[in-house]
């Protein structure tokens, strides 16, 4: 066996001993976990009274290619995908302020590597949870969620929408080494998922001007994308879809290791 | 000492705590800018989701875009004032359950005002901030207008005191009821966001008794758009009884409460 072939076959055992790793750490506080997500139950309960409102003032059985159905499914993949995320930005932060990243950076492992492991492994263990929990909202008050091919759509698209989400994280976490503060940069990354990203409004019943913008920028590909396959296959194109997903990926990818590479360099550890 | 002399102490306390609080605050004026920046964006985007919601649908159950501002504007201004005033409101119950009261005991002031005020919430300075400016783009300009609109803020303000108290108390009984709180917390503040006319049946039955964010997200349509005496009288009512049944919990609560030698100076 040739080194490389060697090197690959290490990273991704390690890979996968970080993400069974993180899976037992969640296992471990499952009850607590179960607790916090009921916060989703109110929100979701929220969003149901507030669309039934608006779909019975609207006196129509569909509005922007939406159902009343399929819209509150969408937001229970939204919502769902959003909560799935672990709060990279604070991790890497507090390993920044704390020095514990002084450890990190000294084992034989990738240092993004590890944390894509991680946040992967974490995201898609809360992600299925939360669609227990949305289920339990969605299912009595708009009907069971017989989407067909789209729950396989809503398979293979989380995995690039948290991927794509992880890289967006990343480039503002991987600040933090150069000004340790990255809270206010996290905040208006969040905020824009919530809006441009289709999380609390799909993306087809915002204004014309306002779909072109977001068709230009990554935020579509983590949460509509996948929420809006799911509960629409037949109008999907799965493959576009992905292609755009690995596009961002692939040069947000590139943008995270020119940011890791600069910013390593520039860390000053004391301590840790 | 005479009641009006102890009115006066306690105010001058008050004063005192809030001069000491602010000149923490400002000591790190960029953080302290950026934070309260932070929240203003934060509420801004909200409001932006709220928009494109009502140019989709632009009347809810008689509720309009400027009714959701009004709905925010008091909700915040009422969340921004309170948390820079009071900021330990939503602290209550990691206080009592980490046996930090003692230094709070040990002092001769009123516990529960002292706990209250000891702290100062930079964040929620936006919060005010935006509930001022959105106020100055929407709101009723007029003097009737402005009195209804500064008494949404202080019935606002005084609810999301009471009700995190109560929450709080729990960890008297209880012991660690943080995440109960926490729930309570993100419960209420989310409840209270949304137009109370989208909910129905038991639901808004609950949303004006068990947990009382109506009294705030009823204020657009009740108190600012136009005048409901019986719902004002019915908001005043509400907020006194859970202000005084809120002490009241606290000071039962503080006859059970185990010290946790936690003598510290505070931070």
């Amino acid at each position: 066996m040739n080194g490389t072939a060697f090197r690959w076959k290490a990273a991704v055992r390690k890979t996968g001993a970080v993400a069974q790793i993180t899976l037992r750490q969640q296992l471990a506080y499952k009850a607590d976990f179960v607790f916090r997500s009921l916060f989703l139950l109110l929100i979701l309960f929220v969003f149901v009274q507030l669309w039934s409102t608006a779909y019975d003032g609207e006196g129509s059985e569909v509005v922007g290619g939406f159902t009343l159905k399929q819209i509150v499914w969408y937001l229970v993949f939204t919502e769902a995908l959003t909560m799935a995320g672990p709060p990279l930005c604070a991790r890497i932060e507090e390993e920044v302020k704390n020095g514990d990243i002084a450890v990190r950076l000294t084992r034989p492992f990738s240092y993004l590597a590890y944390h894509y492991a991680s946040y992967l492994s974490e995201a898609l263990f809360r992600f299925v949870i939360h669609l227990g929990v949305g289920s339990a909202i969605a299912w009595p008050f708009v009907g069971a969620p017989s989407f067909g091919f789209g729950w396989l759509g809503l398979a293979v698209l989380s995995i690039g929408a948290l991927t794509v989400d992880f890289l967006l994280k990343a480039v503002v976490a991987l600040c933090a080494f150069w000004v340790e503060e990255v809270r206010g940069l996290d905040f208006v990354l969040q905020k824009l998922q919530f809006t441009v990203g289709g999380m609390l409004l799909p993306i087809d019943l915002m204004p014309e001007w306002l779909q072109r913008v977001c068709a230009w920028l990554p935020f579509q590909a983590v949460l509509y994308f996948p929420a809006r396959t799911a509960v629409n296959s037949e109008g999907a194109n799965l493959a576009a879809q992905l292609g755009v997903q690995l596009a961002w990926t692939a040069l947000l990818g590139v943008l995270v290791t020119e940011v890791y590479r600069r910013g390593v360099k520039k860390l000053h550890v004391n301590g840790g | 000492m005479s009641m009006a002399g102890k009115f006066g102490s306690v105010i001058r306390f008050l004063l005192t705590c809030w001069k000491v609080n602010l000149a923490s605050a400002l000591e790190y004026r960029t953080s302290f800018f950026l934070l309260a920046g932070m929240m203003f964006i934060n509420n801004l985007m909200w409001l932006f989701f709220w928009s494109l919601f009502f140019h989709r649908f632009p009347v809810i159950h008689g509720w309009r875009l400027e009714d959701v501002m009004m709905l925010w504007a008091v909700g915040s201004g009422g969340f921004g004032w309170a948390c820079v005033l009071f900021g330990n409101f939503p602290r209550i119950a990691a206080i009592v359950s980490s046996g930090q009261l003692d230094v709070y005991m040990s002092q001769p002031k009123p516990v529960l005002l002292n706990v209250l005020a000891s702290r100062m919430s930079v964040t929620a300075a936006g919060d005010f901030v935006f509930g001022i400016v959105i106020y100055a783009m929407v709101g009723n300009h007029t003097f009737t207008g402005a009195l209804a609109f500064a008494a949404g803020l202080l019935i606002s303000g005084c609810l999301y005191i009471s009700v995190m108290v109560i929450a709080g108390c729990f960890a008297f009984y209880v012991g660690n009821s943080e995440g109960i709180a926490g729930q309570v917390f993100n419960s209420f503040l989310a409840l209270s966001t949304y137009p109370s006319d989208i909910f129905k049946g038991l639901t808004r039955i609950a949303l004006f008794t068990i947990v009382p964010a109506g009294f705030i997200s009823y204020m657009p349509i009740g108190l600012l758009r136009s005048f409901d005496p019986v719902f004002a009288g019915w908001s005043i009512g509400v907020t006194l009884l859970l202000g005084v049944g809120g002490a009241l919990l606290f000071k039962a609560g503080l006859r059970r409460y185990s010290s946790g030698n936690a003598l510290a100076m505070r931070s």
